[in-house]
């Protein structure tokens, strides 16, 4: 089922012949005025009272924006200097050639990772994940108490600092050391808990091109049937070292993610200008990381969390036009400013899940704690966006609707994102050896999906 | 008085050919090129400050300092000729360290640097250690700024320190240490002179450290 790359070599040479341009001219003579530009002439207007926007129209208009906005600024790969630059017919062919579901992982564990469509009835693929970096001692607990969790489809592991008790440094043999321990680690847990062929994405600890290639390996490493991300540089730029990956993950044969989390505050500017940007990275996962799905994180410049009324939209938003004009998967990752153990990031986790699944996109969650902290990640934020992600495909939901149980969301803690609580770390509520959830943070998440249902939310469960 | 405010104004909104034109007038009318700059300087300092408070957005402060750029290329042979006397602000290298190619933050330190008067040479990402100090000796730096986001290229920062000791030239510049999850503790432990959390912090402790004096600003060569 998985397509072929899409014109592969043809675009990598770009990286060597395109049209030269330095950094700063990129962004500021390229991105920046290109970027006004679509923002004015489609009229994107960004709503406070809609931070799930209903209006297809608005969907349609970022779609075209963006594709516009890509088609005039390319891709700067800043070792070369070159700009990797694309027509129009060439992001229609490579669109139409999309087949729009992959099966991934293997054996009974193996899943169908779709498309969705904006109020799709069908529940969000969802991948757990803890997103940050954990002590050696806790890597393979934290792995088991992800992968017990009923609802994941997949897994994310976190990333070692350390291995063998020396700390690892990228680019050198301590990371090969940490990435192996991290592949072996993660299939071991995998297999412990009965799910060996569960879909893993894999490995975080691998930050080099070097380290992601020396775990390519069916037995005890990274398999085809599993995938791996590569990443862009801020903003619409690569280098060769993000090319080495997305080349080796073509050539190894796994699913490649194309992982972006284009700054709100940065360099797009406000929301309208994010959301764009957003979409454009959908079509840039596509062409030159020649991605199957795309991991998506727009996120607050100040906050590093993609939960503030602002950041609901523009996932919201960009969502929308890439389910409502493309066959692209989309998987919203979740950037929450509250640490576990928190009511507030409950209530962030579930208004993340809900703004991305009522718009089109599958599940990547979650990231707690701003995405900063070692050890603030437990399965039990990403089971609250899990289980919000099916109640709201299952009542089939009405973007309208799901505006209105958003706002009430937003309302339990907009006011506190400025400061909010750190929470717990992992060892600090599960109990690690039975790599559980302590009898306190399960009363703490009873209350607030209580509550939950409590306004409207109907659970399958 | 009138065409001070109007060429501050177009520095703040980010017009760079208006800037340069009125800076032209304000030196063709014989105004203090001194008293100019610092009105420029305040200028630009409140974009900063209004970036801090998220009443503006990057792109706004890029282009406010592109224009302040634009605005002191008229100005700069004025001010040639009386710059003695003139507060010194350093010059920094700063980039984020090999391996790691997060370069936001990095960014937003070096151009909130710029905008507060400091020279600054930037060097992008995943730089080597040594390719910092090569830098900061061949444009006569006082400071190297280094980022790093992950635990696992921090030690970068440490190589940087270790180098320059083993250079005999560890007193030569202030070396300041910043990125998510960068701390005080970390900096103390490898022999950092400064830590920062955030952009605005950054400039604060290193306009203190120039006044000390560490650096080519403060040796005498
Ligand atoms: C955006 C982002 C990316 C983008 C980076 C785009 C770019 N070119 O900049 C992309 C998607 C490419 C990316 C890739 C990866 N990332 Co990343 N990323 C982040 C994220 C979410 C935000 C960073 C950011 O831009 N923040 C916003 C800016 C404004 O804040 P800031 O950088 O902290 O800067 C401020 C201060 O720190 C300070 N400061 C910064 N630098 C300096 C320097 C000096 C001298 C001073 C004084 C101050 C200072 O001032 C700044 C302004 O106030 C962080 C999580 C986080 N919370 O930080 C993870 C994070 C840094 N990434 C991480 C990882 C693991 C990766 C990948 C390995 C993922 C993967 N599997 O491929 C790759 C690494 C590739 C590589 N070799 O570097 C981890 C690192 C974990 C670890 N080992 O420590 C983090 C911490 C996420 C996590 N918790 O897991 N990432």
């Amino acid at each position: 089922m998985p397509a072929p790359p899409y014109k592969m070599w043809e675009i990598l040479e770009r990286a060597r012949t395109g049209p030269f341009c330095e950094d700063e001219p990129f962004i500021m003579e390229r991105f920046m005025p290109s970027l006004k530009v679509v923002i004015e002439k489609y009229g994107i207007e960004y709503d406070a009272a809609a931070p799930i926007p209903g209006d297809d129209d608005l969907a349609d208009a970022l779609w075209q924006a963006a594709v516009e906005f890509f088609l005039e600024v390319g891709v700067l790969c800043v070792d070369t200097h070159r700009i990797i630059t694309f027509d129009e017919r060439e992001v229609k062919e490579a669109l139409y050639l999309t087949p729009g579901e992959y099966m991934v992982g293997s054996g009974k564990d193996a899943r169908c990772l779709k498309r969705r469509q904006v109020e799709d009835a069908n529940p969000p693929f969802v991948i757990f994940s803890p997103d940050i970096s954990c002590d050696e001692e806790l890597f393979s607990p934290m792995c088991i108490a992800y992968l017990k969790e009923p609802l994941a489809d997949g897994f994310c592991a976190p990333i070692l600092e350390e291995s063998m008790g020396l700390r690892i440094k990228a680019k050198t043999p301590t990371e090969l050391a940490g990435s192996i321990e991290h592949a072996m680690s993660l299939r071991q847990a995998a297999k412990l808990v009965g799910r060996p062929g569960i879909f893993l994405v894999a490995a975080g600890t691998a930050e080099s091109d070097v380290g992601q290639i020396s775990i390519s390996h069916s037995d005890w490493g990274v398999r085809t049937t599993d995938s791996r991300l590569v990443g862009g540089l801020t903003e619409l730029k690569i280098d060769n070292a993000l090319l080495n990956k997305a080349a080796h993950y073509q050539q190894f044969g796994c699913f490649t993610g194309s992982l972006t989390g284009p700054i709100y505050g940065g360099y797009a500017g406000r929301a309208e200008g994010t959301a764009i940007l957003q979409v454009a990275y959908h079509l840039m996962g596509l062409l030159v990381h020649q991605a199957h799905y795309q991991m998506n994180f727009p996120f607050h410049i100040h906050y590093t969390s993609g939960t503030t009324r602002e950041l609901l939209w523009v996932a919201s938003a960009s969502h929308q036009a890439v389910a409502r004009n493309s066959k692209l998967i989309s998987v919203s990752n979740g950037f929450l400013n509250a640490g576990p153990a928190t009511e507030m990031v409950l209530y962030e986790a579930a208004a993340h899940a809900l703004a991305s699944t009522v718009s089109g996109a599958n599940l990547w969650e979650a990231a707690p704690a701003r995405n900063k902290h070692k050890n603030r990640a437990t399965p039990m934020e990403a089971r609250m966006a899990a289980e919000v992600g099916h109640a709201c495909a299952r009542m089939n939901l009405s973007r309208e609707e799901a505006n209105e149980l958003v706002l009430k969301l937003l309302a339990k803690y907009e006011d506190r994102i400025a400061d909010a609580p750190l929470g717990s770390e992992f060892q600090e509520c599960y109990d690690v050896a039975k790599a559980a959830p302590t009898q306190e943070y399960l009363d703490l998440y009873a209350r607030v999906r209580d509550d939950l249902a409590g306004k409207g939310f109907e659970f399958p469960y | 008085m009138e065409l001070l405010e109007r060429l501050v104004e177009a520095v703040e909104d980010g017009k760079d050919e208006e800037a340069f034109a009125l800076a032209q007038g304000a030196m063709a009318v014989k105004m203090d090129p001194l008293e100019v700059v610092d009105a420029l300087t305040k200028g630009i300092r409140e974009v900063g400050d209004r970036f801090e408070r998220m009443e503006v957005f990057l792109p706004e402060m890029m282009l406010a300092a592109r224009a302040m750029q634009k605005a002191l290329e008229p100005i700069a042979p004025y001010l040639e000729r009386q710059s003695e006397g003139r507060e010194k602000k350093g010059t920094v290298v700063i980039g984020t360290v090999e391996g790691d190619v997060h370069e936001i933050g990095k960014h937003i330190v070096a151009l909130l640097l710029e905008v507060n008067g400091f020279s600054v040479y930037d060097l992008g990402s995943d730089v080597n250690a040594l390719d910092f100090i090569k830098r900061a000796q061949e444009v006569k730096a006082d400071i190297i700024g280094a980022s790093a986001l992950m635990t696992t290229t921090m030690p970068g920062q440490q190589e940087i320190i270790e180098i320059l000791r083993d250079m005999g030239l560890r007193e030569r510049f202030h070396v300041i240490v910043g990125g998510t999850p960068v701390t005080q503790d970390w900096a103390e432990e490898i022999g950092a002179d400064s830590w920062a959390e955030n952009a605005a912090t950054a400039v604060a402790i290193l306009e203190e450290a120039m006044i000390e004096g560490r650096g080519y600003a403060g040796t005498t060569l």
